[in-house]
């Protein structure tokens, strides 16, 4: 053996936020007193690999090499962790010290975590990291058995081992035999929900449910406790077309990096609910460990917010920029991690201290100021952010009975169906994925196809104080979405005149 | 303007009144003893009748006065030809006891004048019995505290359909006539002299107005100057047609105070503006208060006051209500009722034809038995949402109904 150390150099990856970083992992093996160092700020769970590699390696009949190992992992300024790196620091002692032949005439990209048995274990972030590795231009491609359901998110292609002798055998008798991974069965079937027909007699906020899904519109539902308020926001996602590919890769990849390997979601777009006594760290994602909060976990879907006037100020407050912005951020060491957070929201509450406001026979006892003062919770800025505005009330003894009795016609497939019809709609019209809600244009008269009559007509239904002035966009791109469903290319008085009774509220 | 020979009777019993020494004594005697029946009557008097009416039994100085003016018959005839002149040329009608259209506060009062001179809208002599009135007069030199609320209440009332009446003098008169013209109430001006003598001439840009859309009253007739000892009996006039006054600014010493004591006598309130004490133009008006005036402080109380005198005229004129019109409201009301409950059958059996005036008729229609959220407005008339919420906001539009408490509302006015 000569003094020159051999360097062998294979390639795996870790995950920040929702982005991965591809990283080489270059290891030395150079004859001396054995020593084992890994170096480029990583973490004790890197660091502990030793361990691990000299039992794996002996289990699938290798041994650790004598003399000094050295293993760097650029990019050497970041930070990383995890234990999704063994497999590679595996792979690439052997081929340093000459186990192994060395593939040389292609990059190799390896990740899992080694048990001292030798077998690969999936870590959690696979699919985010998948998803940076396969558009990287590496030859071989192999990950562990147990991430094969982020393979499937990922469009794929690659080569999933069980333990570290199937991995060796690749560069022996074997060889290389790549998959093609397709999305296929890691959705879970769709779980049965309550039929939209339930929603007998609140023909306003069935619309409004609708209106909503088809335009992505943020909607505050206000009503007594016992109106169905939060069966009427779980029928939303009954109404919601299913994700498409890049949405369920999408989403896969936040809930597989949180829950790690094995983990299953259904088509459906996910529903997160949200209660008053929820933390900032919960509510955006926490900043110390990078891991996405509901705001970010509801992306492509729902977030509720169950009895809104009773939630602290400041999380409201809170909640406004990833509103506006549709995306959250956290800060943390001078970087910024992106969560995309494209969602509706929902939020439900009373409309008054006791609840009974829009009940019939004058129940509610809450004086004019106590009312005020509740509804004073939603600041202006917050309710800027919400589009729809409907009441709920209880539901009379002949609408209870109608509820059970004729629900045999579904009438949740057929919306859906429109719906989907009224997103590509607007996709084809603003020449990308985007609704009514959010698109953002110097002139969205001209791109929404508004013309002048609906203009000032909208105009003069705001100066009679229908709604307010800054209701005006809001209420156009609401009239834009009625438009849409109804299939109609142009958008007519008779729009505008529904969305401002979607507009009206006392807040 | 042509007049009958009603009308010139009309005119000669007021020549017999101005140009003679036959005064309301004599009058009354005659009226008392049948020696007429009517003011009419009086042309029909000639020398032949002076020695027939020695049966009735008039007094001395009755009989004398009687028989001077009858001798002086011509000439009184002369100065008839002359205001028949000028009112035709002024196109001013009159109006007597006689007439259906005499205001039914003076048919309720004795003293007042048999015969009223007037120009403008006839029509208004009824609709102020029927609709009410109220005198406002106040300070011809009033402060602009006292303008504003003139201002203000005379707009509140009139626009109610209640008449303002007053004397078309400068300052708190003029304010009010200016601001009820245009309103569906009008207005009333009473003047001292004849109907078609501006006075004063600073007025005439108001006088054409109210001549125009309102009414001009007096009692004098045509060509009469209005003299000073005048505007008293005139203000008399002023409280007597109206169902209350409203004393908006009186100083110690003022007509207006004659207005005031003249409603008093008469049994109609008298509302008074409260105002500083120390202001001196305002003395007389809290004297009223001190006596026992009301305080004029809400148009409601005043709407109030003006409501129970109406109902009270009704009961003692029970023809005044107006026989004619109220058969054709009932008529018009079941009319009303009957292409309804077509409406509603056509709605339930074939919605597609109803049409969107007919949704709205049908809405209101529920909307007055009580407020309605939309969820049950769309399960009652069966009305699909966008269509509801679309029709909804053209009469929220059109101010018909309004949002209350999450609720439709159907507005009164």
């Amino acid at each position: 053996m000569s003094g020159k150390p051999s360097v062998a150099r294979v390639y795996s990856g870790f995950a920040r936020g929702t982005d991965c970083v591809i990283s080489e992992i270059e290891i030395s093996v150079s004859p001396g007193i054995p020593t084992f160092s890994v170096i480029g700020l990583c973490d004790i769970s890197i660091r502990e690999s030793h361990g691990r590699l000299i039992s794996a390696l002996k289990s699938a009949g290798f041994k650790m090499p004598k003399g000094h190992v050295t293993i760097n992992i650029s990019p050497a300024y970041m930070k990383k962790s995890g234990s999704g790196f063994d497999l590679a620091m595996a792979l690439g002692i052997l081929f340093a010290s000459g186990q192994l032949p060395f593939a040389e005439d292609r990059k190799l990209y390896a990740e899992g975590e080694l048990s001292l048995d030798g077998s690969v274990k999936g870590t959690p972030g696979a699919a985010l990291r998948l998803n940076k590795a396969r558009n990287s231009g590496f030859g071989y491609i192999i990950i562990p058995e147990e991430e094969r359901d982020s393979a499937r998110c990922t469009g794929f292609e690659g080569q999933c081992v069980k333990d570290l002798s199937d991995a060796c055998s690749i560069f022996g008798f074997k060889g290389y035999r790549p998959e093609q991974f397709v999305l296929g069965d890691v959705t879970l079937p769709e779980t049965e929900r309550i039929d939209i027909s339930m929603l007998k007699g609140q023909e306003k906020t069935k619309r409004a449910l609708i209106l909503s899904a088809a335009g992505f519109h943020n909607m505050l539902l206000l009503g007594s406790p016992g109106s169905g308020k939060t069966m009427a926001a779980g029928l939303i996602s009954g109404i919601l077309p299913m994700l498409d590919s890049d949405e369920t890769g999408e989403v896969y990849a936040l809930y597989e990096a949180l829950n790690g390997p094995g983990t299953k979601i259904s088509g459906e777009r996910p529903v997160r609910c949200i209660s008053p006594d929820i933390t900032p760290g919960k509510l955006l994602g926490s900043t110390l460990s990078i891991t996405p909060g509901e705001m970010a976990l509801a992306n492509h879907g729902i977030l509720f917010a169950d009895e809104i006037m009773e939630f602290p100020s400041q999380i409201l407050d809170l909640m406004r920029k990833p509103l506006e912005e549709r995306e959250v951020r956290l800060f943390k060491n001078g970087n910024t991690y992106v969560f995309p957070a494209d969602m509706i929201f929902i939020g439900a509450g009373n409309p008054c201290k006791c609840g009974l406001y829009y009940e019939p026979g004058a129940r509610c006892k809450c004086t004019a100021a106590v009312r005020r003062r509740y509804l004073n919770r939603l600041s202006g800025p917050f309710l800027e952010r919400i589009d729809i505005f409907s009441e709920m009330r209880s539901i009379g003894k002949e609408d209870m009975s109608l509820m059970y009795a004729d629900g045999k016609t579904a009438e949740s497939p057929v919306i859906r169906e429109r719906i989907a019809e009224s997103w590509a709609i607007q996709r084809e019209r603003y020449g990308m994925k985007t609704f009514n809600s959010c698109f953002s244009s110097a002139n969205i008269a001209d791109a929404m196809r508004l013309s002048k009559d609906v203009l000032t007509y909208c105009s003069e239904l705001a100066s009679k104080g229908l709604f307010s002035a800054r209701g005006y966009q809001k209420t156009l791109r609401l009239a834009r979405t009625i438009a849409d469903y109804e299939g109609k290319q142009d958008v007519e008085r008779a729009d505008v005149s529904e969305a401002a009774v979607f507009r009206a509220h006392e807040l | 303007m042509d007049y009958t020979e009603q009308d010139m009777k009309d005119f000669y019993y007021t020549a017999v009144r101005m140009n003679t020494r036959v005064d309301f004594k004599v009058i009354r005697e005659m009226f008392d003893l049948g020696v007429v029946n009517t003011h009419r009557d009086l042309y029909g008097m000639d020398e032949k009748t002076l020695s027939d009416i020695g049966g009735y039994g008039l007094c001395d100085r009755s009989l004398e006065r009687i028989k001077d003016w009858i001798e002086e018959r011509d000439r009184i005839l002369k100065v008839c030809d002359d205001y028949m002149r000028t009112g035709s040329q002024n196109s001013i009608f009159l109006v007597s006891c006689e007439d259906e259209f005499y205001p039914a506060n003076y048919r309720a009062q004795s003293g007042m004048p048999r015969v009223l001179y007037c120009k403008g809208r006839k029509e208004l002599l009824k609709q102020c019995s029927s609709h009410g009135s109220a005198a406002i007069v106040g300070s011809r030199n009033a402060s602009s505290y006292a303008l504003y609320a003139t201002g203000q209440f005379s707009k509140e009332l009139s626009s109610k359909g209640i008449t303002v009446v007053s004397g078309m003098a400068l300052g708190v008169d003029k304010k009010a006539h200016e601001t009820a013209v245009d309103n569906p109430g009008s207005t009333i001006a009473i003047l001292a002299g004849g109907p078609e003598i501006i006075y004063p001439s600073e007025n005439r840009e108001l006088y054409r107005m109210i001549a125009g859309k309102g009414l001009i009253i007096s009692e004098m007739p045509p060509g009469q100057q209005p003299l000073r000892q005048y505007f008293p009996s005139r203000n008399r006039l002023i409280a007597g047609l109206s169902d209350c006054t409203l004393v908006m600014e009186a100083g110690a010493v003022s007509g207006t105070l004659h207005t005031a004591s003249y409603a008093a006598a008469q049994g109609k309130e008298v509302f008074v503006l409260p105002n500083n004490i120390y202001f001196e133009n305002a003395e007389g008006g809290l004297r009223l208060l001190e006596d026992g005036c009301c305080v004029l402080y809400s148009v409601e109380s005043v709407i109030d006051s003006v409501s129970q005198a109406i109902i009270r005229r009704k009961l003692e004129f029970p023809e005044l209500s107006n026989v004619e019109d109220e058969t054709a409201g009932a008529e018009d009301k079941a009319t009303r009722e009957r292409e309804l409950s077509v409406l509603r059958q056509k709605a339930e059996k074939i919605p597609d034809e109803v049409t969107e005036d007919e949704w709205k008729v049908l809405i209101e229609d529920r909307l007055s038995v009580k407020p309605l959220d939309i969820d049950n407005l769309c399960h009652a008339l069966g009305l699909p949402f966008y269509k509801l919420s679309e029709l909804l906001i053209s009469l929220q539009m059109s101010g018909r109904v309004v949002l209350e408490n999450g609720k439709y509302a159907l507005t009164f006015f």
